[in-house]
């Protein structure tokens, strides 16, 4: 595997992880979800380069678009929450707990 | 005299002896009221006028042959085993008879004014009445049956009287402890009797000392020893005699130190030709003797209860007496319980005087100066004190002085003989602690006690029992041929050596006493003094330890291995437990919790990845 295939997987990994285990706040799930983002960005971003493929050079544009309007929706839904339960607190989302 | 003559003497007197001493009691079974009052005199002259039948008794046994009078009557038959009523009147039940009623006489005299408050005074007197008949059983029986009537009978009245004041939970605690420590000799007391029984099929004394020679007769004697030591409160079982100080004092004057107590020993004495060629047995008794007089003179040193410390010199003169039987012996220790009982009861009555005269104060750290308040009794005392040390020509010394002779001149560890002097000498010493701090220096009570001692109810027994404890000695040994010959020659430090031990003790004693104006040092130490006045720890570790040993054995058998682990651990709450703790641990994953989810769903794609990878 090369540095650079490494360090985006390593990046997803880590990101994924972080989203699977976060503790407290619902913010820092968010803030991973940002960085499995990016690190796509950059896998896609390294895909036409490493691979040679120049009709892929468009993805790594409509990602970071569809990115965005995904953490739009993830910060309302952040709001959201903060408005209904008071703060992001990963422990008030007990409705389902039984 | 003819023998027939003899005969039908003593046969009448026993018989009257036994109805004088019984008819107060078997009056007191009558439904009538006024015969109740009348109890205590009759019980008092009916005692005084046994003492006097038995002594021509006495004197017929020393002038007939075999020096015994025996009969038999049959009482229980069975087809395999015949059990007889059967009394030898030898020279030992001879003489102890009217040393024994005598001392009752003057005791019970004695409890007419000591116990005047008391409601229940004429049951008082039953009981020590019943006692009595019991102890005259015992001492007079041929037969192990009988005997065994008799040590029940006094072991039981013991247990009464020692909790008369059953109000006090200390009374009730000691009472407990006399009988469960007799109860511990009684065991061996019955092995010997089965012993007997199944091995001679006959319980009769006679029998035994004539089949013996054939068995092996250590299993018996052991048996023996047992009963003798839980009786007679040797080391081991000893922690009884001091706490059944709780009884009034004249219980203590008459169970606990002339009479019940002997009792184990002359059990012994009774079975001394059995002993005669068996050594272990020998040995036993004389090292259980050694350390018993040794450890509860050591006692004795540092206790502040009067009472007490009576109790534990009895104790250590029970000790000598067991030496004695182990030096093959039996003559002196018989003799020594004679002498013995006289200055032993002076003592305890003494004792109870001044008890009364300072309104039920026991403790001698609060009495002084009493020689001149209370002269009578501390005369008495201190003649009795001199007694019981050994003063040359009381009645003590010369069965006391033998026994060390004895000692001293017979093939034995040394050891034996060093504890037997060491006692002797602390014997002295506690003697001297105790007439000093009751009879001498100033007061140490309040003076608005009235203190007088003009009833003759306790004079005239004190004076009795004085003049007991200056002649017994000496009527004693002139009457008595002894039966082994006493060796005549001796080095004269041999001869010597308890009076030289006594005199050191004496001289030992005079300088602590001295000692107790001054401050030699500027702090005491406390190691000896608390084991000497903690009873060397014994009664605090083993009252404790055994109970809760056993206690907690049984919860450990019956509670934690039959029903914890059939029940709990491996049966139905086996399964229920398991069956919980296993959905506890199922539920916990299944709570609705996100990060639940998300961990699963990371796991579930990793997983994914690392099969289509590898």
């Amino acid at each position: 595997m090369t540095p650079a295939h490494f360090a985006f997987s390593s990046t997803f990994t880590l990101g994924l992880m972080g989203l699977t285990f976060h503790r407290t706040h619902l913010l820092s799930a968010l803030l991973c979800l940002e960085g499995m983002m990016l690190s796509l960005f950059i896998a896609f971003a390294l895909w036409t380069l490493q691979l040679n493929s120049s009709s892929f050079s468009i993805a790594p544009m409509i990602l970071l678009a569809f990115s965005a309007c995904e953490a739009s929706a993830g910060l309302g839904l952040l709001v959201a929450t903060a408005r209904t339960h008071g703060s992001d607190r990963m422990q008030n989302l007990n409705l389902l707990q039984c | 005299m003819a023998p027939n003559t003899h005969t039908t003497l003593v046969t009448s007197l026993i018989i009257m002896i036994l109805f004088v001493l019984a008819r107060p009691y078997l009056l007191s079974l009558l439904p009538k009221e006024k015969i109740l009052a009348t109890l205590r005199s009759l019980t008092v002259k009916g005692v005084l006028t046994a003492f006097i039948l038995s002594l021509p008794v006495a004197i017929s046994v020393l002038c007939v042959e075999d020096n015994a009078f025996a009969f038999s009557i049959p009482w229980f038959s069975t087809p395999s085993f015949d059990i007889f009523f059967s009394v030898k009147y030898d020279l030992y039940a001879a003489i102890f008879v009217p040393v024994a009623l005598y001392v009752t006489w003057s005791i019970l005299v004695f409890a007419t004014s000591y116990m005047k408050g008391n409601p229940k005074i004429d049951h008082f007197f039953l009981f020590l009445l019943i006692f009595l008949i019991s102890m005259i059983l015992l001492v007079s029986s041929n037969n192990m049956f009988q005997l065994f009537i008799g040590w029940e009978g006094v072991g039981i009245m013991s247990f009464l009287l020692i909790s008369w004041w059953y109000g006090r939970a200390d009374a009730n605690t000691s009472a407990l402890q006399a009988v469960l420590y007799n109860r511990v000799g009684d065991v061996g007391m019955l092995f010997t009797m089965a012993w007997m029984a199944t091995n001679l099929n006959s319980l009769e004394l006679d029998v035994l000392f004539n089949n013996a020679g054939n068995y092996n007769l250590t299993a018996p004697l052991c048996g023996l020893m047992l009963a003798a030591a839980g009786k007679s409160a040797q080391f081991g079982l000893h922690p009884w005699l001091p706490a059944a100080m709780e009884g009034p004092t004249p219980v203590s004057a008459l169970l606990h130190s002339s009479t019940m107590v002997v009792a184990g020993i002359f059990l012994l004495i009774r079975f001394s030709p059995l002993m005669d060629g068996n050594q272990f047995a020998l040995t036993t008794c004389l090292w259980m003797g050694a350390l018993t007089t040794f450890f509860t003179a050591v006692c004795a040193l540092a206790q502040n209860d009067i009472k007490k410390i009576i109790a534990f010199s009895t104790s250590s003169q029970l000790g000598l007496m067991m030496v004695a039987i182990g030096l093959n012996q039996p003559q002196l220790a018989f003799f020594h319980i004679c002498t013995h009982a006289f200055f032993k009861a002076m003592l305890f009555m003494c004792a109870g005087s001044f008890i009364h005269a300072l309104n039920d104060e026991q403790d001698i750290r609060k009495m002084g100066g009493l020689f001149n308040l209370l002269p009578t009794t501390s005369t008495c005392f201190t003649i009795g004190s001199l007694a019981l040390i050994g003063t040359p020509f009381l009645a003590g010394f010369y069965s006391k002085d033998a026994i060390i002779e004895a000692l001293a001149v017979t093939h034995l560890n040394s050891c034996a003989l060093l504890f037997v002097l060491v006692a002797t000498s602390f014997t002295a010493v506690y003697s001297l602690r105790l007439i000093y701090y009751v009879t001498m220096g100033q007061p140490r009570f309040s003076p608005l006690l009235a203190i007088s001692e003009n009833d003759p109810a306790i004079l005239k027994p004190l004076a009795r029992l004085a003049w007991g404890s200056i002649v017994a000695g000496l009527l004693i040994t002139c009457i008595f041929t002894p039966f082994k010959t006493p060796v005549m020659t001796l080095p004269p430090l041999a001869k010597t050596i308890a009076i030289v031990v006594t005199v050191m003790g004496l001289l030992f004693a005079l300088e602590l006493a001295k000692q107790t104006s001054k401050q030699l040092k500027h702090s005491p130490n406390p190691f000896t003094h608390h084991f000497s006045n903690m009873l060397g720890y014994f009664p605090l570790v083993f009252h404790r330890m055994a109970p809760k040993m056993s206690l907690y054995f049984g919860q450990h058998l019956a509670n934690q291995m039959m029903d914890q682990t059939w029940m709990e651990k491996s049966g139905p709450k086996k399964a229920s437990n398991t069956n919980e703790s296993a959905s506890a641990a199922l539920t916990a994953a299944q709570r609705g919790m996100i990060k639940t989810f998300l961990t699963l769903f990371l796991l579930t794609s990793v997983l994914g990845v690392l099969i289509v990878l590898f």
